[in-house]
């Protein structure tokens, strides 16, 4: 029963079709649940590994917890983890798919606003006139705020964000964003633009391994290319 | 129960020179907190949500409490106060709880007078708790601000400069920065001069994202104008960082002073107000002064001090005249405060 692998790929989308597509290359041939939404998978010719649908977030969770062994997520969801989690996973190999960046972005028509430079100043005229903090909405919390401190900027306020994060500050919610984007359509078509430095990090996904099963798995995860 | 008596002594310095108790509360609306202290303050508040869902947090540091109580007119403005105050470090093994003992002299507008009796009150408090040889530290971050306002740099400089003074390690970079003459700020505003044109014939009070289009284009406009580049910057890097190796004995300050604006070249009389370090004299101690007294902590505006006994120092404070407005009061209330190290005693 020890060598027994849990494996979890993200449950929706591009991401999936690309994780279950890896394995694939590396003649790995997925097999689906004949219910088509069951959640579980395996794999052809090895009744060792079992394979888990999950949400791309809960993967981190889960290769936390040591439900998985082995995962692959994205190097963003990893790096906004909280520490202690971060410690428990290794990152075996960055992967070429899923790219995307996380960016600080602002309105459009803030013409004034081109670097973090810039952004901090307003920063402060804000603070210093209205008594207010900039608010910057993200579903990145701990990524944006070691960003922000280490540019300089210090008179922000997060908002936290679920989703649509581009409408909040076109509805009075936050007045700029951070936000993952792979090609920049989305922020483009609500009127945001992307700050010359505004870099955060560039993620990819990843495949991972739970830093306990790391040294037992590791042939097998050097036989994936 | 040596600590408590110690406590105890120096309480009662504190109300023989006429401070009053002021016993703020121990919880607080986080937001309020956070509103202060910038986002990264949220890691070191203990917080819950209440059944309302508003988030409170245990008082982090009794400074602010003591303030957001004389804003609530609470209290009244020459207080001591005496408890706990809860923070999580980043440190591993550090204290949750930390004992607070300090004075704080709130919306007085003698300066020079309640710089002096703050100081003064908390020395003859540390004398009475400790033996050992004691010296003062002092420097005025206002003496820095004076500095950077008679070198000749962009504004946006100035006020960048001035801003991070407090946190020694960006303001490093910013240094070399400024160095090297590599101003992040030099882009092309080609494009955007189109857009600039467009939107002054806009609804000037219209706002985008909470700024008004006047609000920006009046920042566009005031950036294109500003010089973009000086040539200046290594000559100026090194008048600064020469200033802030101004370490001296207060008896020999002037001097000091007046040699470091001659040999730069600045104006004889830019460092002419400092009476409140001036006034130190008059403890009859020895005071050092040192320009670079950067903190962690932004809230000081004018004279700063520790107070050191044998190596370890025992109490701090200085003036904080911006800290009650930033807690919500409607203008500038000078304050000016001091806390006692009890650990270190």
């Amino acid at each position: 029963m020890n060598n027994r692998i849990t494996i979890g790929l993200p449950s929706k989308g591009r991401l999936k079709d690309k994780a279950v597509e890896f394995f694939e290359i590396n003649n790995l041939k997925v097999l689906q649940n004949e219910k088509e939404r069951n959640y579980f998978a395996t794999i052809k010719n090895k009744p060792n590994i079992k394979i888990i649908y999950l949400h791309a977030k809960e993967i981190i969770q889960r290769l936390g917890d040591g439900t998985l062994d082995v995962g692959i997520s994205g190097l963003d969801l990893l790096n906004e983890s909280e520490k202690n989690l971060q410690d428990t996973i290794n990152i075996k190999k960055k992967l070429n798919f899923g790219g995307a960046n996380l960016v600080v972005a602002v309105p459009d028509d803030w013409i004034d606003v081109q670097t973090i430079a810039d952004l901090e100043e307003v920063a402060f005229d804000i603070r210093s006139k209205r008594n207010t903090r900039l608010r910057v909405a993200t579903k990145y919390p701990n990524l944006t705020n070691k960003f922000l401190i280490s540019k300089g900027v210090t008179q922000y306020k997060l908002i936290s964000s679920l989703g649509a994060t581009e409408t909040y500050p076109f509805i009075g919610s936050s007045e700029i964003i951070t936000d993952i984007t792979s090609t920049g359509k989305t922020l483009e078509d609500n009127n945001l633009r992307v700050l010359e430095d505004g870099l955060i990090l560039k993620s990819t996904a990843c495949l991972f391994v739970a830093k306990k099963k790391a040294l037992s798995l590791q042939p097998f995860l050097n036989s994936l290319e | 129960m040596k600590s408590k008596k110690l406590s105890e002594k120096i309480i009662k310095t504190f109300k023989s020179n006429g401070f009053v108790l002021s016993e703020p509360d121990v919880l607080l609306d986080s937001e309020y907190i956070i509103q202060r202290s910038g986002e990264n303050f949220r890691r070191s508040i203990l917080a819950f949500e209440n059944e309302d869902g508003k988030v409170m947090c245990l008082r982090p540091d009794l400074t602010v409490a003591s303030c957001i109580k004389f804003l609530e007119k609470k209290s009244k403005s020459k207080i001591y106060y005496s408890g706990q105050a809860y923070r999580r470090a980043n440190k591993k093994g550090s204290n949750l709880i930390n004992e607070q003992l300090g004075i704080e002299i709130l919306g007085s507008k003698n300066q020079l007078k309640d710089d002096f009796k703050v100081i003064k009150t908390i020395l003859d408090s540390a004398k009475k708790t400790k033996s050992k040889k004691i010296l003062i530290k002092v420097g005025d971050i206002g003496l820095f601000k004076k500095l950077i306002n008679s070198l000749e740099m962009p504004e946006r400089w100035k006020l960048r400069l001035i801003r991070h003074f407090w946190r020694p390690n960006y303001f490093e970079e910013l240094l070399k920065r400024l160095e090297k003459n590599s101003d992040i700020d030099s882009v092309n505003f080609n494009t955007d001069k189109k857009r600039f044109y467009e939107m002054k014939k806009m609804k000037q009070e219209q706002l985008i994202a909470g700024r008004s289009v006047s609000e920006i284009l009046k920042r566009f406009d005031k950036k294109i104008k500003d010089p973009r580049s000086f040539n200046e910057g290594k000559k100026i890097v090194k008048i600064i960082r020469s200033f802030l190796e101004i370490n001296c004995q207060l008896s020999t300050l002037d001097n000091k002073l007046l040699n470091f604006a001659q040999k730069n070249n600045l104006e004889k009389n830019i460092f002419k107000e400092f009476k409140s370090i001036q006034n130190l004299k008059k403890l009859n101690q020895e005071v050092k002064f040192i320009t670079n007294f950067r903190r962690d902590i932004e809230y000081y505006t004018g004279i700063v001090f520790e107070i050191i006994s044998g190596k370890k120092e025992i109490a701090r404070g200085g003036r904080y005249d911006d800290l009650l407005k930033s807690l919500g009061a409607k203008k500038n209330i000078p304050a000016v405060g001091a806390a006692i190290n009890l650990s270190n005693i």
